[in-house]
């Protein structure tokens, strides 16, 4: 499971680095904010196979406010992408 | 390593391969629409997988529940922000290498929902709400019994949001989700195909209207929901009376096609609720 969970890991940080060289390249806002998303999507991701190798449960609480931080805050950009066209 | 372990590990390692496909999907495809498709469904599916993974590793029922909840929430959550960013992105005008557009020439009234909910005490609510109350908590107390109960008591008598009273059948939830996870598994399947290979010769974007038969906005959320949690095709747009839904799909063949996929849906989702104005009869 170790092995496992240290591929898993360095596969999902991978992929981090992937969204970030999107959010950093762009070109729209809602590039960024859709590639910021998935690393806290992946960061869950990261933490819960984290929780799969140290047979805790701790990861559960983290888990739930990144969904929540991750939702929220793409909410709140879309809205504001529509506010500020609509200026 | 036992039965349960080597399991949870191939689940761990499936939604791995998922995010890992969705971040590269965004790098390779070409349009802001289409790298929505890739990032924000496959990595949600993924997160599923590796917290299911996870729970199974450990055999443990507990956290088997936190998976399910998580799961609930982003199949919830994920279309839409999907949704609306995707519909801020056309709205800014940042679309334009649509082979076909039902929205350009047609200027869609917003969708008002009628309250026809009156608010409404339902004790099955506030048990749910209860439940998943002492689920976060991990905790079956009567402390946490009692705190739950305020905490969902507060929730049912001060929710000013209007709530659709129509009641779930439960044999067509579940033929829903039976047949709703095959599209899901074999869209997620083809958009990570087109992540992996290197030419995007099949992505021929559009967006279609398709008008709805049902008059229920339960049954019309729904249909939204579920089209923008597959790859492949995203609600961008939805409006009122008739109840028409303006789809963005990243693979084009014909308007026909994305209209009988939606029906397809519909009839699935009309199955779930009871229509209001049926019952009584």
């Amino acid at each position: 499971m170790d092995a496992v969970v240290t591929v898993a890991q360095l596969a999902l940080g991978a992929a981090a680095l992937f969204a970030l060289a999107r959010a950093a390249r762009g070109p729209t806002l809602a590039d960024r904010i859709i590639a910021l998303d998935l690393v806290l999507l992946l960061l869950a991701g990261g933490v819960a196979a984290h929780g799969a190798r140290t047979d805790t449960e701790l990861f559960v609480p983290l888990l739930i406010v990144v969904a929540l931080v991750a939702f929220t805050g793409t909410l709140i950009v879309a809205r504001f992408i529509e506010w500020r066209d609509s200026k | 390593m036992n039965v349960l372990e080597v399991l949870g590990a191939v689940l761990l390692l499936f939604g791995t391969a998922l995010s890992v496909l969705a971040a590269w999907g965004l790098i390779d495809f070409p349009s802001a629409l289409a790298r929505m498709h890739a990032a924000t469904k496959s990595a949600s599916l993924g997160l599923s997988l590796i917290v299911l993974g996870a729970a199974v590793a450990a055999g443990s029922w507990e956290l088997l529940g936190i998976a399910a909840l998580v799961t609930a929430f982003l199949f919830m959550t994920a279309p839409i922000s999907g949704h609306m960013v995707g519909r801020a992105t056309y709205l800014a005008g940042r679309v334009d290498n649509l082979v076909f557009d039902d929205l350009a020439d047609s200027k869609p009234s917003p969708l008002v929902i009628r309250n026809n909910a009156q608010g409404g005490w339902s004790h099955t609510r506030v048990v749910g709400m209860i439940l998943v109350w002492m689920l976060l908590w991990r905790d079956v107390s009567p402390g946490t019994l009692l705190g739950g109960a305020v905490v969902a008591c507060s929730i049912e008598l001060l929710r000013r949001a209007p709530v659709a009273r129509n009641s779930i059948r439960l044999g067509g939830l579940a033929t829903f989700a039976v047949r709703y996870m095959w599209l899901v598994f074999s869209s997620n399947a083809r958009v990570a195909w087109e992540v992996v290979t290197p030419s995007n010769e099949l992505i021929r974007e559009a967006i279609v209207a398709v008008r709805l038969n049902t008059r229920q906005p339960s049954v019309a959320l729904l249909v939204a929901n579920a089209i923008s949690y597959t790859p492949g095709s995203l609600t961008i747009e939805l409006t009122g009376d008739p109840l028409v839904l303006y789809v963005h799909v990243l693979h084009f063949d014909s308007v026909a096609q994305v209209e009988r996929d939606v029906r397809e849906l519909e009839e699935l989702a009309q199955r779930v609720f009871r229509d209001p104005a049926m019952t009584g009869t």
